[in-house]
């Protein structure tokens, strides 16, 4: 820097890396109890993967940016409750239905509704059974369950429980913690295709349900499917936003375009930053949103200062999913085009999460994809007489491994096109012929933006190998440097937007709970 | 840490102990070597370098006003694939001062990524009194041999495969040919699978840029025509006389009719081009989804612009400038952008399209009236809402606080 001039405190309490929704619930969370917070990010907008972007003056979702845990304003859920109580101004808008699941092959099509009846019946248990008789009430029961569960885990976020009152008063979540989303089905005897309209959010999570936690399964089932979705009215960089607003109105000092190259550390303890531009800044808690791969892969100073245990940690687990989207803005209506659904599952062949997990490792031939029309949630939004299109497939990084720098316009236009094609098919319309803008976005792209590993979304795989149960016994024993904690989806509570702000506050209690012990 | 306690943790169940199991073994029988390697990371950054350390290897004039200049990589960096119409900003300092432009590439993707000194181009006109004043310092600074930070590539100005027709007429005026000069090398080169019909207005021949290079250009699926509007100037064999007009837009597109969607419009120069051919386009009935535009910087006049307050281009006002906890204190006229009024007052603000669009220079606006132009207006919903603008669009109508991001 030619000047010489000083825009850093001498010292923070706290120093986030990365303006997530993570980071920025963190932030918020730990300068309200009165704490000096400095947010560093690398891109020039708040958000991380909630955001947004602009194409010929028209403003367009950048991701799956459906959110859980918001609830209705009369009876919130714990991430919209959260969001009221600092006091972030953000329009909620209430997507109209759960999804439509659609597998030709299969024979599979249906609407699923997120609400329980005035009888205490599932209205996706009613659909299920109009489709697939004699099957009410297994899956009424088995939704009960995953609602006790939701409802366990959200009592859980703001109480600690004794083994004896897990038991007793959370036995739903105690009893199946330890068993898979298929097993669970399985012992409940649910017919094969009812599994797959139940499966239908599994590419939420990115985990085949055979692999995937039962908690995680029954968590996302129970909360959209009882109270519904939201999508904020200002697309989800609006969400970002307000949240970045309220972080500076509670005095945070955010810097945008300021990459944090290196985490300073001294006999186990970290105390500082290092940025892009060589400025050395102090604080005395670091809560980084990189992974812990690339934390203790290059940004420890010294790479002395990382333990066997820390790498060896972040071996043993899987980075997630990572994604490849395609954001179109077509020159008809839904209506015109066809599209009568807000969120569209697609197969275009068998229902089987193993098998479409499995095509995630390679380019193209994805057979299950995520179709959603913003028009249907936020109509307001939308230019007149068009629509706001994404179609998503979550492949796994290694997909992308062998890319090639001067291969990667035509890769991404191949495997684009790829979707697109398939998702006309099944709507019986082509829509490359009302393309007004189109936006591929690879892992790559994500890699570009947000920085992380291996342009992970998901962060570690929440599969029965790295289980949620199993994380919690042993979140609090896994910081191997101290004063250095986490705040992004390879959090504890893993991915999505909503859970992302529950891991910031996981951050924020962890940096409370080493403030009390004197750390 | 044995004793940390979060409120939802919860401690061993039964039915867990399997799970904890199976992830414990997984963690013990891990690696213990730390051999990070982030092969998504590595393609992202070949693809969008941070920065690309560059020479200029060679200028050359390209018409009485203009100057095409070479530039290589250096310093072990590497060119990055770009799209034929794409820009490059150049990062320069004049008198001390930080300063950043965009210019379209005009050289090919294909001339980046091979060859044994693979290279990049850009055709630069010497600025007119008044306006470009950067653009008339390169045209008369930048020598051989001189190094320079580049950022690489950026911008939507290019043919789309999955959205345009694979007959594209382009309309152009001044320096607005250089991004269509670089996709006819691209078509010649057979890697851009289009047909181009190159409509270049200008007021006489010697205003004409690049037209010896384009000329040379042998391909049939590139046609050059040139469009001289000045009163008695010299037309040759294959020129138009007159504006780009919709006559001349109509007989050079698919079937002559540009209402049937069968030809995707691409339209690069200044805005009262731009305007002028918006105009013609509507009268054609050229649907929406087949015209594609650029808009060349910032508007030289602010008061031309729809809903300018008439009279506050005269006022000077005093901006108080937050990087960090540091604050400046600078003076901005009413007539210039508060990226210029912070050029001019030295302190460094990046800036990649300066037209209002990309967002680069997002700005915090804390306190304080101000101005954005509707054309070009790339700002989200939300930053609108809250105050966030593009400094390079935006003009003061009040004395003002704003947050910029330290460089």
């Amino acid at each position: 820097m030619a000047e010489n001039i000083k825009f850093y405190k001498d010292h923070y309490d706290v120093i986030i890396i990365g303006c997530s929704l993570a980071g920025m619930s963190a932030g918020m969370t730990l300068a309200k109890e009165g704490k000096s917070v400095l947010i560093l990010e690398r891109h020039n907008l708040p958000g991380g993967l909630a955001t947004s972007f602009v194409r010929s003056g028209h403003e367009m979702e950048a991701t799956l940016h459906e959110m859980m845990s918001i609830g209705k304003e009369e009876e919130r859920l714990p991430v919209g409750k959260y969001l009221d109580d600092m006091k972030v101004a953000i329009d909620w808008l209430r997507v109209p239905e759960a999804f439509r699941l659609y597998v030709p092959t299969d024979d599979i099509d249906i609407l699923i509704h997120a609400g329980i009846d005035s009888d205490g019946v599932y209205v996706a248990a009613k659909e299920i059974e109009e489709k697939y008789p004699g099957n009410l009430e297994k899956v009424n029961k088995l939704l009960h369950l995953c609602k006790e569960v939701m409802e366990s885990t959200n009592y859980l976020n703001d109480h600690t429980a004794s083994k004896i009152e897990l038991l007793k008063n959370h036995s739903g979540l105690a009893k199946t913690a330890g068993y898979s989303a298929k097993e669970v089905m399985d012992a409940f005897e649910i017919p094969e295709k009812v599994q797959a309209v139940l499966s239908a959010y599994w590419i939420y999570v990115g985990q085949p349900v055979s692999s995937l936690p039962f908690t995680i399964f029954a968590f996302l089932l129970g909360d959209y499917l009882t109270g519904g979705s939201f999508v904020a009215k200002n697309f989800s960089h609006g969400m970002s936003v307000a949240m970045a607003e309220k972080c500076l109105e509670l005095g945070c000092q955010i810097e945008y375009r300021t990459e944090v190259t290196k985490i300073l550390v001294k006999d186990g303890k970290a105390y500082g930053v290092r940025t892009a531009h060589g400025e050395e800044i102090h604080g005395h808690y670091i809560i980084s949103g990189v992974y812990p791969d690339a934390v203790f892969g290059h940004m420890i100073e010294p790479q002395s200062e990382v333990p066997e245990k820390a790498v060896k940690l972040y071996h043993g687990r899987k980075i997630g999913v990572t994604c490849f989207s395609v954001v179109l803005l077509l020159d008809q209506t839904p209506e015109q085009l066809g599209i009568k659904d807000y969120s569209i599952f697609s197969g275009t062949s068998h229902f089987d999460t193993d098998a479409y997990w499995a095509q995630g490792s390679k380019l193209g031939g994805w057979d299950y994809l995520t179709t959603i029309c913003l028009n249907y949630a936020n109509p307001e939004q939308i230019p007149e007489g068009m629509t706001s299109l994404s179609i998503t497939n979550l492949p796994l990084p290694v997909a992308f491994e062998d890319v090639k720098a001067d291969d990667y316009f035509a890769i991404k236009r191949k495997y684009g096109k790829e979707m697109i094609e398939s998702i006309s098919k099944l709507l019986g319309v082509n829509l490359l012929d009302h393309v007004v803008e189109v936006e591929i976005e690879s892992p790559a792209t994500i890699s570009h933006y947000s920085g992380q590993y291996l342009g992970g979304i998901y962060g570690y795989q929440h599969s029965m190998d790295d289980a949620i149960a199993a994380r919690l016994e042993t979140y609090g024993k896994e910081h191997y440097i101290q004063n250095l904690t986490w705040a992004s989806s390879a959090t504890l509570a893993g991915d999505g937007m909503a859970i992302n702000i529950k891991n910031g506050r996981i951050a924020a209690q962890v940096v409370d709970t080493w403030e009390k012990e004197g750390k | 840490m044995k004793k940390l306690k979060i409120k939802g943790f919860f401690k061993d169940i039964t039915g867990s102990m399997r799970v904890s199991k199976r992830r414990n073994a997984s963690i013990k029988n891990a690696s213990p070597v730390n051999d990070y390697k982030d092969p998504i990371k590595e393609l992202a950054l070949e693809l969008h370098p941070v920065v690309t350390h560059v020479i200029v290897k060679k200028v050359e004039d390209v018409s009485p006003t203009a100057r095409k200049f070479t530039f290589v990589a250096i310093d072990g960096d590497k060119l990055p694939p770009f799209e034929a119409g794409q820009y490059v900003s150049l990062d320069l300092e004049i008198d001390g001062k930080k300063a950043y432009r965009p210019y379209s590439i005009s050289s090919a993707p294909f001339q980046a990524r091979s060859g044994e000194e693979p290279f990049f181009e850009i055709t630069v006109r010497n600025g007119r009194p008044g306006q470009g004043y950067v653009s008339s310092y390169i045209y008369a600074n930048l020598k051989e041999g001189m190094k320079l930070e580049a950022h690489l590539p950026y911008g939507q100005f290019h043919i789309e495969p999955l959205r345009d027709s694979k007959n594209i007429v382009a309309l152009a005026g001044g320096s607005g040919i250089t991004p269509f000069y670089s996709m006819a090398q691209e078509i010649a080169h057979g890697t851009l699978d289009v047909d181009l019909t190159i409509l270049y207005g200008s007021v006489s021949h010697d205003d004409i840029i690049l037209e010896k290079q384009i000329q040379a250009i042998h391909c049939p699926r590139v046609k050059f025509i040139n469009v001289i509007s000045g009163e008695g100037a010299k037309l040759l064999p294959g020129d138009e006389k007159g504006f780009i007009s919709r006559d001349i837009i109509k007989k050079y597109s698919v079937d002559q009719d540009p209402s049937n969607g069968k030809t995707t419009y691409f339209v690069c120069g200044p805005l009262p081009m731009y305007l002028f051919i918006n105009k013609e386009l509507e009268a054609l009935k050229v649907p929406y989804r087949r015209i594609r535009m650029e808009v060349f910087g910032s508007t030289p006049d602010v008061t031309k612009n729809e809903g300018y307050p008439a009279g506050k281009e005269k006022e000077v006002y005093k901006i108080t400038v937050k990087r960090g906890i540091h604050e400046d204190i600078i003076d901005a006229k009413g007539s210039e952008t508060i990226q210029n009024a912070m050029e001019r007052a030295g302190i460094p603000h990046e800036t990649r399209c300066r037209s209002g669009a990309c967002g680069w220079c997002r700005t915090k606006v804390e306190k304080g009236e101000f101005f954005v132009p509707s054309v070009g207006d790339g700002r989200r919903a939300a930053d609108k809402e809250y105050g966030y603008v593009h400094a390079c669009a935006t003009y003061p109508l009040s004395d003002m606080v704003i947050k910029i991001e330290i460089e």
